[in-house]
């Protein structure tokens, strides 16, 4: 624990939160919160469980940084697309046919890195 | 012992794209940029959906007017909360994390930048969604920020707006959660060396829970949202009071954990800003952090007394936690007051946004604890005492430490200086304008004002002190023009090169942010300007010390 | 009026407390405003933590919090305590946008309602002195019956029935207003809710209907 304070603080507060849960369960409450909060616990501790590989695989703390200087081209096409879907629920599905080629692009400009980076 | 100043390892590909043009800004990964880009976006935002509070208020200063017709009302006061909640509070508060959290832990960037900026674009394109409900034929989503079915299925609020609303939310919602889960991860895995986890400034642990509670509570909405979409497809679903009360219970876990996401970041930025103008290390830090964590805990566990009057939730369950939160709260205020208690004073425009956070929130925490109570909340929620306490947290509260948030970090964002005139008329019109607009709301509600009304009728008696609040919301559209000006003038000043500079430390601050340049290089410190060594949560401020004791040191023995 | 009354100790006695609250924090706030600022001669301080105080305090809080916890429970209990003679039963449907007072045990079945516009508010009529069980749902979206005088409110859920219990102590007529958002017309779902004696009440139960009580 001492050596990755980092998943301690986010294990800790997952299970602060059990403990809660634990109490609201001996109250009493409709059963539909307990699976609600027992998948928020889960979520919290699965990305504790995600910190603490982190942290054994790589430092606590930074002497060098690699930072990743290509450029995000793919993010607004992406948003976009998640715009457009999300719309074709309302406007009908036939945006989808806008929505998946801009995906597609976004795909591309992530995996194969953007042409432009900033200088 | 100094600690080397990170090294970045480029991997570039392609053409170079200038920073300044659209396209740098566009699709930037420095983590400022975006972090600017959704401070940006929810400052104007701001503004929007404060114009409609404008609008409501001068509906309602007299009784029985007919400024704007009953269904305009409604989509007013539905964008109004939606925004500022969904589109201004909860961005505003992120992107100051994106912002700020690389910098105070000496890192060179974000964690992930390229999902960042994803978060962002996510989060502009759902405001415009949720907006656009305005530009269709029957207006904007009008079943107010919470959006309760069966009033918000198909049969019941059946235009558009109410789906763009939808898609709008989950949208702005997806990005937020995206941008919260980056800064978490960045405080928590990218910390430089010597930055151990009680070397955190305050503001950055604040970040902390703040992120842990995005990433637990925020999904919730995701679901809720989706119980709403499908019930709106088939109206059917709501027919059964399972899914009625399953729905508040899925926005409530939600519902109340945001608005501790719109409440922590703005108290941390008074923390730092009350220390640094105090001229002292923040007081009692170990017992604020640990009380972060339990009240961000605590906050997960109370939703239910947003829903005491439905008669379908464990009301004593709820009320304990809900009266519990006072024990971290007054934690919060022993650190805030002692540091004070222990300072020297200097009463910049920061330090006066911060200091009135402390009373004006401390009315708002109260009255908070008071509707905690289900006796006092049977009479009071649904009713303009509750308006009154939810404006006084997240208003009186949260955006005063908004505002010291903005005067205090601008010199370093911008490299300029804003007017100190401008801020001073800005903040005590500011007082005067909160204040006079929501402390008779207190009354209102207890005498038996609804919320969510349209207009009230003239022997209600209601009058005065409806008149008084819109007399305090025109305080505030000035103290807002105010502002706006001060901003946009000094920026405008800067293009033209005759915009007082701001140096790297213009107020003799505590955290490594103030020891780069104003604004800070692509990658925030540089050999020229390397990270001070990490001795405390106050790095800055024990090099200060350090040198002075050097200097007195070597001036005594000479 | 005994929610009224538990209402009245409650909120006057948690005003004191945050008042008190409110008071000493703003005299702290002053004191440090007048004595620390940078035109007196002060040294800011080098102590930063205070544990063995911040304890003591921490205790205070916390007992404070067991108080407020135990004694606000046993008061919303004091609240709900069901009826210790047979209610009166008076069934409540909300509406988009009125309200609907039916009275299952009048001789005739009895149903009071109207358009909650201009003056046509629907009057629900009890007894005095005798508890009064509602039995609240809605028959669309969801609405909530509040009567700003008795300090009480319940939502009415639409496929879901929530029971109130009241008691009058006295004659009277005060206004009730729904407060849940239910649309267009939310803002003037009035009701008037008047408190007759016990025989005027039977009177008017067992007359049948199209008998307006005295007012």
């Amino acid at each position: 624990m001492k050596r990755h304070p980092a998943f301690a603080v986010v294990a800790g507060w997952g299970g602060l939160n059990a403990i809660l849960l634990a109490v609201l369960v001996l109250y009493g409450e409709n059963s539909m919160t307990y699976w609600l909060w027992g998948a928020s616990v889960a979520m919290v501790e699965l990305a504790a469980l995600l910190v603490l590989v982190s942290s054994r695989t790589g430092p606590e703390q930074h002497v060098r940084y690699r930072v990743p200087d290509r450029g995000a081209g793919a993010a607004l096409p992406a948003a976009l697309a998640c715009v457009l879907t999300g719309l074709a629920f309302v406007y009908g599905l036939w945006l989808l046919a806008l929505a998946v080629p801009l995906l597609a692009l976004a795909v591309a400009l992530a995996v194969r890195g953007t042409t432009a980076r900033e200088e | 012992m100094t600690s080397a100043p990170p090294s970045t390892e480029e991997t570039a590909a392609g053409k170079p794209v200038a920073p300044g043009g659209w396209l740098g800004w566009v699709t930037s990964t420095d983590h400022k940029r975006i972090g600017l880009l959704t401070i940006g976006t929810s400052l104007v935002l701001f503004v929007l959906v404060g114009i409609l509070a404008l609008i409501m208020r001068a509906q309602l200063a007299q009784p029985e007017q007919d400024l704007v017709g009953v269904d305009t009302y409604n989509q007013l006061f539905t964008i109004h909360g939606s925004g500022m909640i969904y589109m201004v509070l909860t961005p505003f508060a992120i992107g100051m994390g994106v912002y700020l959290v690389p910098l105070q832990i000496g890192a060179p960037g974000i964690a992930m930048p390229r999902l960042t900026l994803l978060g962002y674009w996510l989060y502009v394109f759902g405001a415009i969604v949720m907006l656009a409900g305005f530009a269709t034929p029957n207006g904007a989503h009008a079943d107010g920020w919470f959006s309760y079915p069966p009033m918000a299925d198909s049969v019941h609020s059946p235009s558009v707006g109410s789906d763009l609303w939808i898609v709008g939310v989950f949208l702005a919602t997806t990005g937020s959660i995206v941008m919260g889960w980056a800064v978490l991860w960045t405080v928590l895995r990218k910390r430089t060396q010597g930055m151990t986890m009680l070397r955190l400034p305050v503001f950055s642990w604040s970040m902390v829970v703040t992120c842990l509670m995005v990433i637990g509570a925020f999904p919730a909405l995701l679901a809720a949202l989706v119980v709403l979409a499908v019930g709106r497809a088939d109206p059917s679903l709501f027919v059964s009071n399972v899914w009625n009360i399953g729905y508040q219970h899925l926005f409530w876990f939600y519902g109340h954990p945001v608005v501790y996401v719109m409440f922590f970041p703005y108290l941390a930025a008074v923390a730092e800003v009350l220390a640094v103008f105090s001229g002292r290390r923040f007081f009692g830090y170990r017992g604020t952090v640990l009380s972060l964590l339990v009240f961000a805990a605590l906050s997960m566990s109370v939703w239910g007394h947003h829903m005491f009057a439905t008669g379908q939730a464990a009301n004593d369950y709820y009320s304990l936690t809900s009266i519990v939160l006072l024990v971290p709260a007054g934690v919060e205020y022993f650190g805030m007051l002692g540091t004070i208690l222990g300072g020297r004073l200097r009463f910049r425009p920061p330090m006066l946004f911060a200091l009135a956070f402390i009373p004006q929130f401390l009315i708002g925490g109260l009255t908070g604890i008071m509707v905690g109570t289900p006796v006092i909340d049977y009479h009071v929620t649904d009713s303009y005492f509750i308006v009154a306490h939810l404006h006084y947290v997240l208003f009186a509260g949260s955006a005063f430490g908004l505002f010291a948030a903005i005067y205090f970090w601008f010199p370093k964002v911008s490299g300029v200086m804003l007017s100190e005139r401008g801020g001073r008329l800005h903040f005590w019109l500011l007082v005067l304008g909160t204040n006079l607009t929501f402390l008779p709301m207190f009354a209102l509600g207890y005498e038996g004002m609804p919320r969510r009304v349209w207009t009230y009728a003239a022997f209600d008696g209601f009058g005065l002190f409806n008149l008084l609040s819109s007399i305090g919301a025109a305080f505030l559209a000035a103290a807002t023009v105010v502002f706006i000006v001060n901003v946009l003038w000094t920026l405008r000043q800067r293009e033209h090169g005759r915009a007082e500079p701001a140096p790297d430390d213009p107020w003799g601050a505590h955290t490594l942010e103030w020891a780069t340049t104003s604004p800070p290089p692509r990658h925030n410190f540089t050999p020229e300007h390397p990270i001070p060594p990490i001795t405390s949560f106050a790095p800055l401020l024990d090099l200060r010390r350090r040198r002075q004791k050097e200097a007195a040191d070597s001036g005594s023995r000479s | 009026m005994r929610q009224r009354h538990i209402f009245g100790q409650v909120f006057t006695l948690e005003s004191i407390i945050a008042g008190v609250v409110f008071v000493v924090v703003l005299a702290v706030f002053g004191y440090a405003l007048l004595r620390r600022r940078a035109g007196r001669p002060v040294d800011p301080s080098q102590r930063s933590e205070r544990p063995r105080l911040e304890s003591y305090y921490v205790g205070v809080l916390g007992a404070f919090a067991v108080f407020l916890v135990a004694w606000t429970a046993w008061q919303n209990h004091r609240e709900h305590q069901s009826a210790d003679r047979p209610p009166v039963r008076v069934d409540v449907t909300g509406f988009q946008w009125c309200w609907t007072f039916a009275y299952p045990q009048a001789t005739e079945r009895r149903s009071v309602s109207g358009t909650c516009r201009g003056d046509d508010l629907p009057t629900l009529v009890v007894p005095t002195g005798r508890p009064v069980q509602l039995k609240l749902t809605s028959k669309d979206v969801i609405h909530s019956l509040w009567v700003p005088d008795l300090r009480y409110k319940m939502d009415a859920f639409p496929h879901h029935t929530n029971t109130l219990t009241l008691t009058l102590d006295r004659e009277g007529r005060w206004m009730g207003k729904c407060a849940e958002f239910c649309g267009h017309l939310h803002y003037s779902m009035h009701f008037w809710i008047k408190a007759v004696s016990p025989e005027e009440y039977d009177n008017w139960l067992h007359s049948g209907a199209g008998q307006a009580v005295a007012s």
